[in-house]
């Protein structure tokens, strides 16, 4: 499987979007089938609505994370993103609340949308400040990026605290949110997000592969000096994506502070900016630049939230504790997926000498001990954890070490 | 004798591709045999085979009469053959002496790592192949020349008796060549058998005691140099007789398009204080002005400057029809008509991930609209013009552009900047990496795009190229414009006698 780089033409859909599909009908049916709850068929509405709202909201940031992957650039800073867009959202309003107002419940429809344009705003300056360093300064965009994803959590907390103490005369880490048009957001959340997850996706589908803009992009991603070298103004093409970047993660941070009802700067989306980079790249898009898709990059994040989802039914477990592992086993396996073919063809070997053969009880001792995990809240399972772990490093054991022998085999 | 390498009936299959199809020929020791081919002929694939890059493959190789099968690089060290590749295999941070025992590092008694002794005997390795450079210097701040000396060096301190070499003049000065022909000479005198793929005739002829031929992946023939020649050769190299193709028609010169006067690039951090001094050119319409100069004279920047990509510090007057320009950005070049494909077409100017149509579509694609969207349409019917007119053979406007060949690509580009529709073209070194027959094809669509009445600056490190195609020659030695020949008085004797004389 190659991941298809350039603008997706035509309405077929590549193999790279083809075997996500088929991995995403592969999961649902099988959790559903799995289940021993039967989540999916007793409370389907509410399953459906944790997975909708999930996935819009970690696909809305990674759409920018995808354009800002695709110009051959990274963004780390997406989570502190969203917690500084929420934060200035809330810190806005609340100067145009009633002065002893702690809920913000007295906000007009000019205060919602001061703080709502600030939010915006603060995204598309975040993103000129990323061009600037990653342009003028030149500034690696990992180096430019990661100093905002610290920096800018701690910058909304302190503005949170400042501002709380100047209006209120006490320091609040935490804004509650009220305001009666949030509510109403929390509660046409799942609608609203996805209907703007989906709108956006469209949007930037047609920016990628139907605007010259688009085409830049790809380019400034594949080969960035033959890019300037043909008249592209390299440095404009940069400022959109790391703008789109922080754009869509402010856009995600308004609706995570309505869903939340609180605007809390030290929690708020901690881990997206690694997860919406995550989704993409399970989605094709390459960290080298240049390739890359929208379709890919939706598919990425609902595959992600329905595995996610998914294991914390089969397992009852917490969907945060192994949320992850999950993504972090998914990006491994997705990359390795598509070079799988590259590999074999070079002649490559999945475990080759000693470095191989380490690699294999490494890999065993890990899937025992996850499984034994895994299953303490299985009622089949219960109480015999332990010899469940134990069989399953030892098969995973066996067949790794079957791979290895035949791959000795088949190379001597 | 015994053959010291023996290739039996090798082949190889990529997907799609046949890269090696049942080759045999053998080396006889202490031989200097040539290989030669067009891009894509096998020659890599072949290279990639004995050093233990690529291990699954039909056929047999014997080395001293025993059969082997490299499955590492190491392998094939240990049997004593080392490679020089074309592109250098340096840790460009590391010293010359680091990288010439890279892997296999002297120590102190300690365990320590021992660099004095590294360095006294890389320097003796250096100095024994004229390469007088301080071994402690980091490989990335020689020159490629000395850098591939050091990868002699590297092969010589393995006791390597079988050295092949993958075009190893394509990035040295005229003076580095005559250096590597003396180094070749000194390790052939000491026994090493050299196998050295080369499709420059001049090399092969001078060098070589024996020719193998290699088209589509086959053997054609293996044959005694004394026996044939270069014609004969290329002949088998491109399975057609080529003629020399002379473009002496006159051509017709039109108005002065671009007038330089006095310009000069200062480069502050090296000792020489600029990179052009005081250069003067004109440039008219319908003609051909060749630039000819060693590699580090200047070409490169007198085109980036112009075209606005380089450091824009320069003094001097460019005029651009009688009115002074500066460009900032190369959108400002492309904006008045100027047009340049860049040296290096993998690194300045391909687009690996996009196809072919978006490639050659790029900057012009504002034209390619349909209610402020790309229309696919309108940009295959924008590309066919272009596709047609250089003649790029490709399978479709969506092919992938990295499945051509490098002649492909190389009129993929300048469709790109035909498509601009320019009045100025900057060609930088166009036919460099590009095999026989595809060179001669790009010298007659230059030739015509002049006819047609563009004004072309062409570089080229070859000086027959500039002799086929110039109307008029200048060259430029460190900076500095030496000489300005017209095409009756330039000959290769004079170029070189300017681009040495500093």
């Amino acid at each position: 499987m190659k991941p298809s780089g350039p603008p997706s033409r035509g309405w077929i859909l590549p193999r790279h979007e083809l075997a996500l599909l088929a991995a995403i009908v592969v999961v649902f049916v099988g959790t559903g089938w799995l289940d021993p709850n039967g989540t999916y068929f007793n409370a389907w509405a509410e399953s459906r609505d944790i997975i909708l709202r999930n996935t819009a909201l970690l696909g809305i940031i990674a759409l920018g994370a995808s354009v800002v992957i695709i110009s051959g650039g990274i963004d780390l800073s997406a989570g502190s993103m969203v917690a500084m867009s929420g934060t200035t959202c809330a810190l806005i309003m609340m100067l145009f609340a009633a002065p002893d107002d702690r809920r913000l419940v007295t906000v007009g429809p000019l205060g919602i949308a001061a703080g709502v344009g600030g939010a915006l705003l603060a995204g598309l300056l975040v993103g000129t400040l990323h061009t600037w360093l990653i342009t003028s300064i030149r500034l690696p965009p990992f180096v430019a990026t990661l100093a905002t994803l610290v920096g800018l959590r701690s910058f909304a907390r302190a503005m949170c605290v400042f501002v709380t103490r100047e209006r209120w005369g006490s320091e609040s880490q935490q804004i509650q949110v009220n305001t009666p048009a949030f509510v109403w957001l929390k509660e046409h959340n799942v609608v609203v997000s996805v209907a703007v997850f989906l709108t956006l996706a469209v949007v930037t589908w047609l920016i990628l592969s139907r605007t010259v803009l688009g085409r830049h992009l790809y380019a400034l991603g594949g080969n960035e000096q033959a890019a300037r070298l043909s008249g592209i103004r390299t440095e404009n093409v940069k400022w959109f994506a790391y703008c789109f970047g922080s754009l869509t993660a402010a856009l995600a941070g308004i609706f995570l502070m309505a869903d939340s009802s609180v605007a809390q700067p030290n929690a708020a989306g901690r881990n997206y900016e690694l997860n919406s980079i995550a989704a993409a790249v399970v989605g094709g898009c390459s960290l080298q630049g240049g390739v890359g898709t929208v379709t890919g990059t939706v598919l990425g994040a609902l595959f992600l939230r329905l595995v996610i989802d998914a294991v914390s039914k089969l397992i009852k477990a917490s969907a945060d504790i192994y949320e992850g592992m999950i993504v972090g086993i998914i990006v491994a396996l997705a990359v390795t997926l598509t070079q799988f073919g590259q590999l074999m063809n070079a002649g490559g070997r999945l475990f080759p000498g000693l470095r191989g053969l380490a690699a294999i009880p490494t890999i065993a001792v890990f899937a025992g001990l996850l499984s034994m995990m895994g299953s303490a809240n299985v009622e089949a399972l219960r109480g015999r954890t332990v010899p469940f772990g134990l069989a399953v490093g030892t098969l995973v054991l066996l067949v790794l070490s079957a791979v290895r022998w035949w791959e000795n085999r088949r190379t001597t | 004798m015994e053959p010291i390498i023996a290739i039996r009936g090798v082949s190889k299959r990529f997907p799609g591709v046949v890269a090696l199809a049942d080759v045999s020929f053998e080396l006889a020791p202490g031989e200097c045999q040539a290989i030669c081919g067009e891009n894509g002929a096998g020659k890599s694939t072949l290279m990639k085979i004995l050093s233990g890059v690529i291990t699954d493959y039909e056929g047999e190789i014997l080395v001293r009469g025993r059969p082997v099968r490299f499955t590492r690089t190491r392998d094939a060290e240990r049997a004593g053959i080392a490679i020089i590749h074309q592109e250098l295999n340096m840790v460009e941070q590391l010293s010359a002496a680091a990288n010439i025992f890279l892997g296999r590092e002297l120590r102190t008694p300690l365990g320590l790592i021992d660099n004095a002794a590294m360095e006294r005997e890389a320097g003796e390795l250096l100095a024994g192949l004229e390469c007088p450079i301080d071994p402690r210097i980091p490989a990335g701040a020689l020159r490629v020349g000395d850098q591939q000396l050091v990868e002699i060096a590297k092969a010589l301190s393995l006791r390597t008796d079988i050295l092949i070499m993958d075009e190893p003049t394509s990035a040295l000065t005229e003076a580095e060549v005559a250096r590597l022909y003396r180094v070749i000479e000194r390790l052939r005198a000491r026994g090493t058998t050299i196998l050295y793929i080369s499709h420059k005739m001049d090399e092969v002829f001078r060098l070589a005691d024996r020719i193998t031929v290699l088209r589509d992946g086959r053997h054609v023939r293996t044959i005694d140099r004394g026996v044939t020649s270069p014609r004969e050769v290329t002949g088998w190299m491109v399975g057609r007789d080529i003629a020399g193709h002379e473009f002496h028609g006159q051509r017709q010169r039109g108005e002065r398009l671009l007038e330089i006067r006095g310009l000069t690039l200062p480069w502050p951090e090296h000792p020489r204080g600029y990179r052009l001094a005081d250069v003067s050119l004109d440039l008219h319409a319908g003609e051909i002005l060749g630039v000819a100069g060693l590699m580090g004279a200047g070409r490169t920047e007198l085109l980036e400057t112009i075209f606005g990509a380089g450091p824009t510090t320069w003094t001097g007057v460019i005029r651009l029809d009688g009115k002074p320009v500066r460009f900032h950005h190369p959108r400002e070049a492309c904006a008045a008509r100027i047009a340049m494909v860049t040296e290096d077409r993998k690194r300045l100017g391909l687009f690996p991930d996009l196809d072919v149509a978006a490639n050659i579509s790029l900057c012009s694609l504002a034209a390619a609209l349909r209610g402020g969207l790309v229309s696919r349409e309108r940009e295959e019917a924008l590309v066919a013009g272009p596709i047609r007119s250089t003649g790029v053979k490709t399978p479709g406007p969506h092919a992938a552009i990295t499945g051509l060949s490098g002649g492909n690509q190389q009129k993929c580009i300048i469709s790109r900047w035909l498509l601009t529709q320019p009045r100025i073209l900057l060609l930088d070194d166009p036919t460099r990496g590009i095999d026989v027959g595809a060179k001669a094809e790009l010298y007659q669509l230059i030739d015509r795009l002049c006819r047609e009445g563009l004004g072309v600056i062409l570089t080229s490190s070859e000086l027959p190229e500039l002799l086929t195609l110039a109307d008029r020659i200048i060259v430029l030695a460190e900076g500095r414009l030496t000489a300005e020949l017209s095409r009756g008085e330039a000959t290769e004797q004079r170029i070189m006698e300017a681009a040495t004389a500093v």
